[in-house]
């Protein structure tokens, strides 16, 4: 296994270049480079602090880089604005479910933008798999906890992206709905939607994954197929072996 | 997703939910307030219209503070720079047919040019929430302390003067071809009251759209709908302009009404006072804030017999007390109250226990 | 440029910070701190003005314990205003700041319903330094020496003493802080007690100098708004001190140039344009650049 393998095929969807970002005194992202193929469902792993939420924040723009580059279908998105990279195709799910929750959950759904404006087979597809279209009228805050994850993943999907982010999206869940979780995640990257996931869940990571980068002190440490990774003894060392 | 697609979703377009009940009391209002123009004496109509004339300037700041979640205590300050551009361009048109309304025009469009102007710098800085009320504070006190030194024949325009601290006085009112719309005049009174009504259903039409809906989450989770792909901080500056600009329609029709502008309109105290309307009604409510409107301005009204400072304490102690007993606002419990009371009876329970849930239950 | 010029311009800078300084400290701890505006800061320095002016009239009091008494009065009564009020909005930051306004109306028009339109000044001390062809107030050099104490004071408290670290810690994590034991609600109505005396003492210190009407607070407000929009709460001192005193150079050419109105003015302005590249004011800037140095350090 090797550090930083591109894809063996496909056009490139995301890349990284040297990307850094400091906290501190601390290098939550250290000359990142990372490439991620379009129709790709890449897991990010790592121990606590590893970067990954930082990473995120990089792509989605919530926070500026320091230095590096981050590529998006070819063009530089590096200093653009957070909402216009949205428009471009990225959209992220937070780690802490983020709805609005005294709107009901039809009314959630107006919020995003959509690209396109037409109907979005793919939302309406989501919404019945992952029991919403029920509850369309429902005040988004008396759903479930796993709805309300549920939901933002919708509202996230509702602005057609390219590209989605996951930030531990099976956070707080059964084993049941994990499981639902991960079965929906696989499909929707059948549907064509690029995904990047970042869990701690290794049962949701087994389900899902066929590439795994592992994340450690902001570098990647090691990248490559799940089963590759879960044999190598310094993954094992560093990650696998506290849980 | 595409609006119709989500639309399909949505049972209730409207959290108000039932048009035809809505429209009905509109209806009945309006033709309440229209027919009253038939039987009320001149003083009365006067009055009301007096009243009445604050409204789109407190809708305004409904929209900009209970949808948007901006609290600015500028809405005086351009009902006051509305009301004195007015009376500079009128002044120097008064011979020229139609001059009011370009005076009007130029009033409103000054206001909402300050305001974008404003705007851009704070929201675009993504400030925290506290400064714009602050600023906007400031902007009051500063424009109140400019104008009350323009005393003198060095501060005019044409054939206008500032005026000082005394104000700008002989401001011609509003004229359409031969009707004038001076404040004693029934057809002041009428303009008013569908200017007024206007600007609500205008607004509750916007808070109903989708725009309505993004505002609302620009309020409860700005950053989430920056990452849902919305330009806010353009937004932001849109509503606070508007909510400008409806301030300026206020400060055109009071200087029509008065015939006169003065410094302490866009002071400090009047600067208090949307704020209070908005809050004791309910901010998050327009019809709260039409009716609070009204109401206010009427016991303020009977209260400066008294003398300014009882309706300015009695302001500050409904400020006081709603802030720290009725958060929603005032009108907004009480419908709470009773839609809770109304609940067990009936089949209706649970179409009243779904419309409370939702915010605005009165928009 | 003679040097007589030079030092009165100096003089009118001094002037300036102090004012800014005396205005605005007490609103920007209370920020820093309690994450809340008090928009009755004003009257609150208007009630400092109206205690000093009473004691010297109707006890006959010397200035100094005048001074002292409107101190010591104005922090009860913000201890007071802790506990009954600020204290139900901690959850709702803006509430706080609706509400107080609320407050500051019904103090100001209080006292003019009980104590009348003004009162009589209490007379300046007539102390002059002249230097070249102008002359400086005495009585207000010795409110420059008042702030540089006050400010070292602070400093010495923020840094220096067991309270200091418990509420700068309780400013960074307040969970954290009460999770260690620190009373953090304490914290709070120490804080809001001590701006309060800060606001009286503003009021105390400047009653000679202006008229005594319910709505003198507005003529500080203004500035101390200001000022505490570009300080940024994040370190109350480093922020007051920086944006007093950028202002202030902002403020003192334009004033003697073009009057105090336009120095007014300049300063929004300056405010405006300042936020839009610093949105969390100087404070929030110096210390995003410390943590940037010390990434910086760390590789």
């Amino acid at each position: 296994m090797s550090v930083g393998t591109p894809p063996v095929s496909g056009e490139i969807l995301l890349q990284t270049t040297d990307l850094t970002k400091s906290f501190g005194g601390i290098r939550a992202v250290d000359h990142l480079t990372l490439t991620i193929a379009r129709g790709e469902l890449r897991c990010i792993i790592g121990p606590n602090g590893a970067g990954k939420s930082t990473l995120f924040s990089l792509l989605t723009g919530l926070h500026r880089a320091d230095s590096g580059r981050i590529l998006f279908r070819g063009e530089d998105i590096t200093r653009l604005a957070p909402f216009r990279r949205v428009q471009k195709g990225i959209c992220e799910k937070f780690q802490t479910t983020r709805i609005y929750r005294r709107l009901t959950v039809g009314q959630n759904l107006l919020i995003p933008r959509a690209m396109r404006g037409s109907e979005n087979g793919q939302l309406k597809w989501a919404l019945e798999t992952l029991g919403l279209a029920d509850e369309i009228d429902r005040p988004a805050g008396e759903l479930y906890h796993s709805h309300q994850q549920w939901l933002e993943i919708c509202l996230a999907l509702a602005t057609e992206p390219d590209l989605l982010l996951l930030d531990e999206p099976t956070a707080g869940m059964t084993p049941d709905e994990t499981a639902l979780t991960a079965q929906f995640v696989v499909d929707l990257n059948a549907h064509g939607v690029t995904v990047l996931v970042v869990e701690h869940d290794m049962a949701f990571v087994r389900y899902i994954a066929r590439q795994v980068t592992v994340l450690h002190y902001g570098r990647i440490f090691a990248e490559g197929a799940l089963a590759e990774i879960e044999s190598d003894q310094d993954v094992r060392r560093i990650y696998l072996g506290e849980e | 997703m595409s609006p119709q697609a989500a639309k399909e979703l949505q049972q209730d377009p409207l959290p108000s939910g039932r048009p035809r009940a809505f429209w009905a009391v509109f209806g009945v209002v309006a033709a309440g307030l229209l027919g009253y123009s038939a039987v009320g004496d001149t003083f009365a109509l006067s009055n009301l219209a007096n009243f009445l004339l604050y409204v789109p300037m407190a809708l305004g700041l409904g929209l900009l503070w209970g949808y948007c979640g901006v609290l600015s205590f500028g809405q005086a300050a351009f009902f006051g720079i509305a009301g004195y551009v007015y009376g500079l361009i009128a002044g120097n048109l008064v011979d020229v047919a139609g001059g009011t309304l370009v005076a009007a025009a130029g009033g409103i469009v000054g206001a909402a040019l300050v305001a974008a102007a404003f705007g851009y710098f704070v929201f675009y800085g993504q400030v925290s929430g506290w400064i714009i009320p602050l600023l906007t504070l400031v902007l009051s006190l500063i424009l109140e302390t400019f104008m009350a030194q323009t005393a003198g024949y060095q501060w005019r325009i044409g054939r206008v003067l500032f005026g000082g601290y005394n104000g700008m006085t002989s401001i011609p009112s509003l004229r359409i071809g031969p009707v004038e719309f001076s404040g004693p005049t029934t057809a002041f009174y009428l303009l008013v009251v569908g200017l007024s009504l206007l600007a609500y259903l205008g607004l509750r039409s916007l808070v109903g759209s989708r725009y309505g809906f993004i505002l609302v989450g620009t309020r409860d989770d700005i950053e989430r709908t920056r990452m849902l792909g919305h330009n806010v901080d353009f937004m932001q500056v849109q509503v606070f302009t508007l909510a400008a600009a409806l301030a300026g329609l206020s400060g055109v029709l009071y200087v029509s009404w008065g015939n006169y502008m003065n410094p302490s309109n866009m002071g400090l105290l009047a600067a208090t006072l949307p704020v209070v309307w908005a809050a004791v009604g309910g901010r998050e409510s327009l019809v709260a804030v039409f009716l609070s409107t009204v109401a206010l301005r009427a016991l303020a009204d009977t209260l400066a017999v008294r003398g300014g400072e009882y309706a300015f304490l009695i302001m500050g102690g409904l400020l006081l007390g709603t802030m720290l007993f009725f958060p929603a606002g005032i009108v907004v419990s009480l419908a709470r109250a009773w839609q809770r009371r109304t609940q067990s009876f009936g089949p209706r329970a649970s179409r009243l226990a779904k419309s409370e849930r939702e915010p605005g239950v009165l928009k | 440029m003679s040097l007589p010029y030079i030092v009165n311009l100096l003089y009118q800078f001094a002037d300036n910070v102090a004012f800014l300084l005396l205005a605005a400290l007490g609103l920007m701890i209370i920020l820093g701190v309690l994450d809340v505006i008090n928009l009755a800061h004003g009257e609150l320095i208007m009630l400092g003005g109206y205690v000093t002016t009473l004691a010297f009239y109707r006890w006959h009091l010397p200035l100094a314990a005048c001074i002292v008494l409107s101190v010591i009065a104005v922090g009860l009564f913000g201890l007071l205003l802790e506990r009954t009020v600020i204290r139900r909005f901690y959850h709702d930051k803006l509430g706080a700041l609706v509400a107080t306004w609320g407050i500051s109306l019904i103090l100001s028009q209080g006292i003019l319903i009980v104590l009348g339109p003004s009162l009589q000044s209490v007379p300046l001390p007539d102390w002059t330094v002249s230097y070249g062809v102008y002359s400086f107030g005495g009585y207000r050099l010795l409110l420059f020496a008042v702030v540089v104490l006050v400010v070292v004071l602070a400093w010495w408290v923020f840094y220096h003493t067991r309270l200091g670290v418990q509420t700068r810690a309780t400013m960074q994590n307040a969970d954290m802080a009460q999770a260690l034991g620190i009373d953090t609600r304490r914290i709070y109505l120490l804080t809001f007690a001590a701006g309060s005396a800060l606001a009286g003492l503003t009021g105390a210190l400047y009653a000679p100098t202006t008229t005594i009407v319910p709505l003198m607070g507005t003529t500080f407000v203004d500035v101390a708004f200001i000022t505490v929009v570009v300080g940024g709460g994040a370190n109350p001192i480093v922020g007051a001190l920086t944006s007093a005193t950028v202002l202030s150079l902002i403020a003192t050419p334009l004033s003697s140039v073009l009057g105090t109105f336009f120095g007014r003015i300049g300063l929004l302005i300056a405010a405006l344009v300042i936020i839009r590249f610093l949105p969390r004011g100087f404070s929030g800037y110096l210390r995003d650049l410390q943590r940037r140095r010390m990434a910086q350090a760390a590789t």
